[in-house]
């Protein structure tokens, strides 16, 4: 699982809702979990029983479940995904060099999420962009090309945004 | 059905339809390995160990998913399966460790035994590494799950068969494992530590961590295990004289590879080292040991003479619910035809008496009418008043699979909530001790709105117009005023009980141990037979606390009774039991267990004689208990240990272990199963029979049976319910096959659609507001219980070494508010006390207790909560009420 960030505790009342909007109906699982994830941005293990009582299952079938996919998330993650490809074309390209940047310049490790909750950093076995290599994604955008610079200034776009 | 023609190994053989090539092949003698595959499981195909080819496609399928389709040419050995299936194996063993040489899983290991069949040597590929052990310090299970090789048994065994949701993988890839939830130990999740899993893991991934006795099994033998009703099914696993472990029953379809901790783990109770393992003798106040024949003849000399000086009257006994049927019959036969007296009970008494007349007056038999398995498949079942976790652990198994796998509705009332309570359908919380209200509101309902079975009533019933003009009262506003449950639920619950093609019942000791208990049992019984769910489909479901409740009362040992439930007052019964015997027989009633106390205290009764019971923590009053045994002329006491009661006799007996002998013992369904010599007695201790039989002859009346076989034959002849049982061919070497179980049911007509009687009559009954409300002094209601790790008065479990570690004291439960209010936090000491007594303990927050209500389990010698009852006699059944009281509590 994730590695665990202080957080203050999740809000279940929107499971609860999410739940209670289809009450009478047996929930499909999957759906279900993403759409807690959609709007809690991850699902709070506090979530698991509740989920678990709506969907007639047990508790540990729904985390056998969130454990099994790797979209699912069971720790807060940031307001940015940033993933760094990984990948053999990347790597004969200079990608070590690139999530070293980004791990400097966000002060984090892989899996792991910025203290002000702006960035979560990952890595993938490859992009599927090979041309660009090396690459990185940030949310749904493609980067590509990279160099240090440019990575500084993707991340800073994002720093900035929304403030 | 057309039945399947397939070649199997060149050999033509039929199946019907639906069968898999497993199934077909096992039951044709060819041996085909499994690992992930359990007849008691649904088939997943996961490991693939068990492929076949068909010869005609050349095509390799797994033989446990696949069914069998006309013309096939299965071949279970073709190079092409040898090869592929040496290469599944390799895999699996190459992430597997080194340790077979000290694997306590030894010869168990199926992996192992696959592996050395097939001559595959450990190490022939490159090993990938392995997760660690898991620290875990609980007394029952230690997992090493780097001997896992994810075949999911223990998971699918603990959501299908047990329905517990303990486990379940995580993660996936080589990460993947079965896990709980978080992933923390056994101790900390939902696991009841009932040992299944353990017992279906192929390897040594999932073990049984202190074992009384460690060893490479030498034999194994089947018994029922000594505890609850239920009579689970047992494997001992022995060597040396010792039980190395308890499984399953293989092919029970009483517990059907499962069991509960206790049955699991228990055993360890035989091994204690406070046995009693000699006859002991009390002088000037000190036990000293003695020989048999000392121990013996004394007890017969003072029998003798307090008979010849008092008169039979004076000698009461108590059998015991936890000994086996011919050791009752036994007991009776000699207090009847030796003694002279029907001064003769059994333990049972003080929980499920309300049965004798309960269900034997308007059913006409006293016990559970129809079968587990019926259970399982009924549409609705109605739960009421009993944590069947603690209580009947596999019954609440079936409850659960019957809900979530068989779409069953389950209705539970209960003012406490119970591990069934997220399963039911409609969970209701009546106020304590108004349950006959809220079951004569469901009745009226039925009658009203015109639910009942109107075909059933009138051909198979009698007396139901008193039955409807006795239920006018119970208008769903006067049940809803009375009990606190919302009118329109209780409607609800009814018209879901009417409307169900098969509904069931299911109680226990939360209904029969109350002063009403009795007229309670009726009220079911009336609403079974109003919607038509007795005598064919559905039933009632009647649970008894200890392995041979239901056999001791089949017995005769009740002191209006004979066995087979004649009665003492009916000439031509007494006859003949009188004619077999060789003697004249009293037809007066005895005295029931609690009564023994009181004439006792009159002086009436001089001497007792007990067997296996423990009178001073199992009665209400023990103050007084205690002192009445005290002051017996003579008191005599058969037990494993030196129990509270046992310390009072003058002759302590050493009775031997349910594993040390031979016979049978007679679950709460009616079935009859035989409990099978493991291991020697212990020291110089004796069956109780053996006791029996010796003590007869010390009086100088022998009774003529030379084996435990001619008391079975002559109870086979005087009990019509057990007309046809017999040992039969059971002791052949080899294959232990018992003609006993073939068709546990023949003799009960009630599953046969008929009621013994030919009619089931309604009887009538009226709520009375219950005695034990809560005043402003003593102002909580205390509820007492059972628990799970416990039985009875816990005199066996308390001396497993495991059960006790696990569970080692008494608690109190209360609602985190209430306690606030008088001021005591969790963990605190209290004493609970009511206008008889009190006991000291600790405090448990539970949040959903209902407001004023605490409860406590009832199994702890340190903690003896029947301190705090008065004796207090429902007047049918002469059950003491031990349930609920008044208490108050005080922080220390
Ligand atoms: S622990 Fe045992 S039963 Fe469970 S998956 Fe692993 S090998 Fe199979
Ligand atoms: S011991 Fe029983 S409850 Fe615990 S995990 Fe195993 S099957 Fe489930
Ligand atoms: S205590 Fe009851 S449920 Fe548990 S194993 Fe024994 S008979 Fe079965
Ligand atoms: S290797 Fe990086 S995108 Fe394919
Ligand atoms: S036993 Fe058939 S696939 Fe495992």
């Amino acid at each position: 699982m994730d590695k665990t960030v202080e957080t203050a505790k999740p809000d279940l009342k929107q499971v609860d809702e999410i739940l209670s909007r289809y009450q009478d109906q047996k929930w499909p699982l999957i759906p279900l979990l993403q759409e807690v994830q959609d709007e809690i941005g991850y699902i709070p293990p506090e979530a698991i029983e509740p989920i678990a009582r709506g969907t007639g299952l047990f508790p540990v079938q729904v985390q056998g479940v969130i454990t099994f996919y790797e979209q699912f998330h069971t720790t807060p993650r940031g307001k940015n995904i940033v993933r760094v490809c990984r990948g053999t074309a990347c790597h004969v390209r200079g990608g070590r060099t690139i999530l070293k940047i980004v791990k400097q310049n966000l002060d984090v490790e892989e899996g792991e999420t910025t203290p002000d909750m702006n960035f979560t950093l990952e890595t993938v076995p490859c992009l599927g962009t090979c041309f660009l290599a090396p690459a990185m994604m940030v949310n749904k955008n493609y980067y590509g090309k990279l160099a240090p610079p440019k990575v500084r200034n993707i991340l800073q776009q994002y720093d900035n945004a929304g403030d | 059905m057309e039945a399947i023609t397939i070649t199997l190994n060149g050999v033509e053989v039929s199946g019907h339809p639906g069968m898999t090539i497993l199934e077909l092949a096992r039951e044709s003698g060819v041996d085909i390995p499994t690992l992930c595959y359990d007849p008691h499981l649904i088939p997943i195909g996961a490991c693939r160990i068990c492929l076949v080819e068909d010869e005609r496609s050349g095509r390799l399928s797994a033989s446990c998913v696949t069914p069998i389709e006309p013309g096939m040419v299965i071949n279970t050995k073709s190079p092409k399966v040898m090869e592929r299936r040496k290469m599944i194996l390799k895999l699996i063993l190459a992430s597997h460790p080194d340790t077979c040489l000290v694997c306590d899983k030894g010869n168990r290991c199926e992996l192992r035994k696959i592996a050395s069949d097939m001559e595959v040597g450990l190490i022939e590929l490159v090993k990938i590494p392995q997760l660690a052990t898991i620290e875990e310090v609980n007394p029952f299970i230690e997992r090493d799950l780097s001997k896992c090789i994810l075949c999911a048994k223990c998971i699918r065994a603990d959501h299908e068969l047990v329905v517990q949701g303990a486990i379940e993988y995580i993660n996936r890839g080589f990460t993947s494992k079965p896990a709980t939830l978080n992933d923390e130990p056994l101790e900390k999740s939902e696991c009841t530590f009932c040992g299944t899993c353990v017992a279906i893991c192929p390897t040594g991934a999932l073990m049984e961590t202190k074992r009384p006795y460690s060893g490479t099994t030498a034999a194994i033998v089947s018994t029922i295990c000594p505890f609850c009703g239920c009579g689970c099914n047992i494997d001992l696993e022995v060597k040396d004289n010792q039980i190395v472990r308890a499984r399953p029953g293989k092919g029970s379809t009483v517990n059907r590879g499962t069991l509960c901790v206790k049955g699991s783990y228990g055993f360890d109770f035989t091994r204690s080292a406070e046995r009693l393992t000699s006859p002991l003798v009390k002088v000037n106040g000190d036990f000293q040991v003695v020989s048999w024949e000392e121990a013996l003849g004394l007890v017969a000399s003072e029998f003798k003479r307090i008979k010849e000086n008092y008169g039979s009257g004076s000698l009461a006994l108590l059998s015991s619910s936890k000994c086996t049927n011919e050791e009752n019959y036994l007991l009776q036969r000699f207090a009847r035809s030796i003694l002279g007296t029907n001064n003769i009970d059994n333990g049972s008494r003080l929980y499920s008496a309300a049965n004798i007349i309960g269900l034997g007056s308007p059913v006409g038999f006293p016990g559970t009418t129809n079968h587990l398995d019926a259970l399982e498949q009924s549409d609705v079942i109605l739960v009421t008043e009993v944590n069947l976790t603690s209580a009947a652990p596999i019954v609440e198994y079936a409850v659960k699979r019957a809900v979530k796998y068989k779409g069953a509705k389950l209705l539970l009332i209960d003012p406490l909530q119970t591990g069934l309570s997220s399963f039911a359908h409609l969970w209701l919380r009546p106020k304590i001790g108004t349950d006959i209200a809220f079951i004569n509101g469901m009745a009226r309902v039925i009658v009203t709105e015109g639910l009942l079975d109107e075909e059933f009533v009138t051909r198979k019933t009698d007396n139901f117009e008193a039955l409807s003009s006795e239920l006018e009262r119970y208008t769903p506003e006067y049940v809803e005023q009375v009990t606190g449950v919302p009118s329109d639920d209780m409607r609800h619950a009814a018209q879901l009980f009417a409307g169900a093609t098969t509904a069931s019942i299911v109680y226990g000791a939360g209904i029969t141990q109350h002063v009403t208990g009795t007229n309670c049992v009726m009220a079911l019984a009336n609403l079974a037979m109003l919607t038509g769910n007795i005598g064919r489909r559905g039933g009632i479901y009647a649970l008894q606390r200890d392995c041979n409740g239901q056999g001791a009362c089949d017995m005769g040992t009740i002191p209006n009774l004979l066995p087979g439930y004649q009665s003492v007052e009916d000439t031509e019964s007494i006859k003949k039991f009188a004619d077999c015997w060789g003697t004249s027989l009293s037809a007066d009633v005895g005295l029931t267990a609690v009564e023994m106390i009181e004439h006792a205290k009159d002086g009436k009764v001089m001497s007792m004689y007990i067997m296996g019971e423990n009178p001073v923590l199992s009665f209400p009053n023990s103050t007084l208990v205690k002192e009445v045994l005290e002051s017996l002329d003579f008191l005599v006491v058969q037990d494993m240990f030196l129990t509270e009661t046992a310390k009072l006799a003058n002759v302590v007996l050493p009775a031997a272990s349910f594993a040390e002998k031979e016979g049978t013992f007679t679950n709460f369904e009616g079935r009859v199963q035989r409990v099978r010599k493991v291991v020697e007695p212990l020291g110089d201790s004796l069956p109780d029979s053996e006791i029996v039989l010796r003590l007869a002859n010390s009086m100088g009346c022998p009774m003529p049976y030379s084996s435990l076989q001619q008391v079975m034959d002559e109870i086979r002849d005087l009990v019509p319910l057990y007309q046809g049982i017999g040992y039969g061919s059971t002791e052949t070497k080899g294959e232990r096959r018992d003609e006993l179980d073939r068709d546990p049911f023949r003799n009960r007509r009630l599953y046969k659609g008929q009621f013994p009687s030919g009619f089931g009559r309604f009887s009538p009954v009226q709520y009375e507001p219950p005695v034990e409300i809560p005043g402003d002094e003593y102002n909580f209601t205390l509820l007492v219980g059972s628990i799970l790790h416990h039985s009875g008065t816990g005199s066996k479990t308390s001396r497993s070494p495991r059960l006790s570690e696990f569970s080692p004291e008494a608690y109190v439960e209360i609602g985190p508010s209430d306690a606030e209010q008088i001021g005591i936090g969790q963990g605190d000491e209290v004493k609970v006390i009511s206008p008889l007594g009190e006991v000291t303990t600790v405090v448990r927050f539970t949040t959903t207790l209902p407001d004023g209500v605490i409860v406590m389990p009832n199994s702890f010698s340190s903690t003896p909560v029947n301190q705090l009852f008065d004796i207090v006699l429902d007047p049918l059944s002469k059950t003491p009420a031990l349930k609920a009281c008044a208490v108050k509590l005080e922080r220390i």
